[in-house]
């Protein structure tokens, strides 16, 4: 039997190095701050994984659109979901094979729509976090959406709405919002995964270093899942000195899809 | 306020906020309400504080009455006479079977940032420049476009019923009819403007980086803000040919100058230039005072609810529908 020792004088040092190292990379970075105080994240973020085409993991294939060809084709992705699978409810599971089957007409991604949180997070654009002394903005390339968080006391939605009521508190340097009054016209990716009006999403948001914001959502909806679940990835700083979120007033790009059999014939655009 | 003392408060708020001229001409603000010992607040970074929710919901016309000639400003007797006289709800809503209260389009309840203003453009004339030839040709073309074809599809209704841009959204910010809340957060290194009519953000960068590239046009243009003194001082450029300022269809060389003092606890004055040389003989500005709005800004989800663009195109091609089967 091979005997451990206790670890001697330079053993003991080495060990605690690494420990250290690799604890402090993950844990105890500790964000620069703002002039009043707070941690600092202001800047553009933006998520580079494939949690938009669907949180949980999934191997590459064709898309639906046969002329897009590889160009619409969806990408693998590993999965962000804590455990694995989303854990639907089975009616609620049934619901979400239907949305994928018909996920060309459902996904209100495809119509422009406000994407709801947390999908606002992860889509493949930018989103740039503006920290106010009482509030925190939120701005998202995509359809000129926002979300203005109060960092007050807290207030009650005052009527369901598609990116919901965000009210933040510091937990340390961790940015927590807590999100409700939502309506249940949202989805969480292009799978189809869904929720209800009873959705309750709380975000982390924790710098994890000067260019790595690690964010977590729990998602809470007892209508649709069977328990909580959490979703976890990294926001990377969009650290182009020019970089600047662009204007994608999507509004315009789906007028032929959704108005384009109402058109007058003869009519030239 | 007495005449005289006006002009006073207005040469004392001129020198206090410095070089106001935005073109050739001397510019007067709107004079600011007497608030005594205030001064600006900052932000934590140091920036003149413009941070709240403001409505710039006003009452005054954008181009004077022609019989005002070049007068500028009311007096305060005068203002207060008109104040005194009951307003009038907006007309054609009447006779519909709207709430109006309900839905914020009373103006008699409205809340507005007074101003002796005789029209919001600045200036002895009061009134936009004349048209250039290329301007004229522009909007005729625009008119020709849409005249007869009003209803052949989403691309001939303007853009804010489009769900797309409307005058609140700008750049220049225009109030409209009802809902001209918007608020304004300041974090390091820029201001944002959130509007909540069609909802839009507008981040305004504070860093001294030039313009993107040319070959980028927007909605919005790109906008780039310096301070000076207690001014934020906005210029914007980049927009794209499909921009409209009141329906007029403006260059896409036009070149925006925007200017945000907050003259009180209560007022921000928002004056802007318009330098478009292909469109107006000569550039011209204008003033608005945005007063504070109730309450919070909240979500406003218009395409994501636009039932009318589907009813208006929808209704046009059955009333084509029955025409043609009545011709028959």
């Amino acid at each position: 039997m091979i005997q451990f020792g206790k670890p001697t004088g330079v053993c003991k040092f080495v060990l605690v190095a690494i420990l250290s190292l690799a604890v402090g990379r993950a844990q105890t970075y500790k964000a620069p701050r703002t002039p009043d105080g707070k941690p600092n994240l202001n800047g553009i973020w933006q998520a580079n994984n494939t949690a938009n085409w669907d949180l949980q993991g999934h191997a590459a294939q064709a898309g639906l659109i046969t002329v897009l060809g590889a160009i619409g084709a969806e990408p693998a992705g590993l999965g962000v979901v804590e455990g694995g699978a989303i854990p639907y409810l089975p009616a609620a599971a049934a619901k979400k094979k239907e949305n994928f089957a018909n996920r060309l007409t459902l996904d209100p991604e495809v119509k422009c729509y406000m994407p709801g949180v947390p999908r606002a997070t992860y889509m493949p654009f930018p989103f740039q976090i503006i920290q106010s002394q009482n509030k925190i903005l939120i701005a998202y390339e995509y359809a000129s959406t926002e979300r203005l968080i109060n960092m007050g006391k807290p207030i009650e939605p005052p009527d369901n709405s598609w990116m919901g009521m965000s009210n933040g508190r510091w937990e340390g340097d961790t940015l927590v919002v807590d999100v409700t009054g939502f309506n249940d016209q949202t989805w969480f990716d292009r799978a189809g995964d869904f929720h209800s009006e009873s959705l309750h999403v709380v975000e982390r948001y924790t710098p994890a270093s000067a260019e790595v914001l690690n964010y977590e959502a729990t998602i809470e909806d007892p209508m649709v899942f069977s328990r909580p679940w959490k979703i976890s990835m990294p926001l990377y700083r969009r650290i182009e000195k020019n970089m600047q979120l662009g204007e994608f007033k999507c509004v315009e790009f789906v007028e032929e899809l959704m108005y384009g059999h109402l058109r007058k014939k003869t009519s030239s655009k | 306020m007495n005449q005289r003392l006006c002009i006073l408060a207005t040469v004392t708020v001129s020198l206090f906020l410095g070089s106001v001229a935005v073109s050739a001409q001397a510019l007067k603000p709107a004079p600011a309400a007497k608030t005594s010992n205030w001064v600006v607040g900052h932000t934590p970074d140091g920036q003149p504080d413009l941070q709240g929710t403001w409505t710039n919901a006003t009452l005054i016309p954008l181009e004077r009455k022609k019989e005002l000639g070049a007068k500028e400003f009311y007096t305060e007797e005068e203002k207060a006479a008109m104040d005194a006289k009951p307003k009038k709800p907006i007309g054609s809503a009447l006779v519909q079977h709207y709430d109006l209260a309900q839905f914020g389009l009373d103006r008699t309840q409205g809340k507005f940032a007074t101003s002796l203003r005789t029209s919001l453009i600045m200036g002895p004339e009061g009134r936009m420049p004349p048209f250039t030839a290329d301007g004229q040709k522009r909007i005729a073309a625009q008119t020709a476009r849409i005249k007869g074809h009003e209803f052949d599809g989403p691309e001939f209704r303007n853009p804010g019923e489009r769900c797309i841009v409307n005058n609140a959204t700008g750049p220049p910010m225009m109030p409209s009819g009802y809902n001209n809340d918007l608020e304004i957060v300041q974090g390091p290194g820029y201001v944002a403007i959130i509007q909540e009519m069609i909802h839009d953000t507008r981040i305004i960068r504070l860093d001294g980086s030039p313009h993107i590239s040319s070959d980028i046009r927007t909605w919005r243009g790109d906008s780039r803000g310096h301070w000076e003194g207690n001014t934020l001082v906005v210029d914007t450029t980049n927009f794209s040919d499909k921009v409209s300022f009141n329906r007029i269809p403006v260059s896409s060389n036009l070149h925006l100058i925007e200017r945000f003092t907050r003259t009180g606890p209560e007022t921000i004055s928002y004056q802007f230039t318009m330098d478009d040389p292909q469109t107006w003989e000569k550039p011209w500005s204008a003033e608005i005072v945005m007063g504070p709005a109730p309450g919070q800004i909240f979500e406003y989800a218009c395409h994501e609810a636009n039932h009318s663009m589907e009813n208006l195109l929808s209704s046009a091609r059955n009333l084509e529908k029955e025409a043609a089967e009545g011709k028959k």
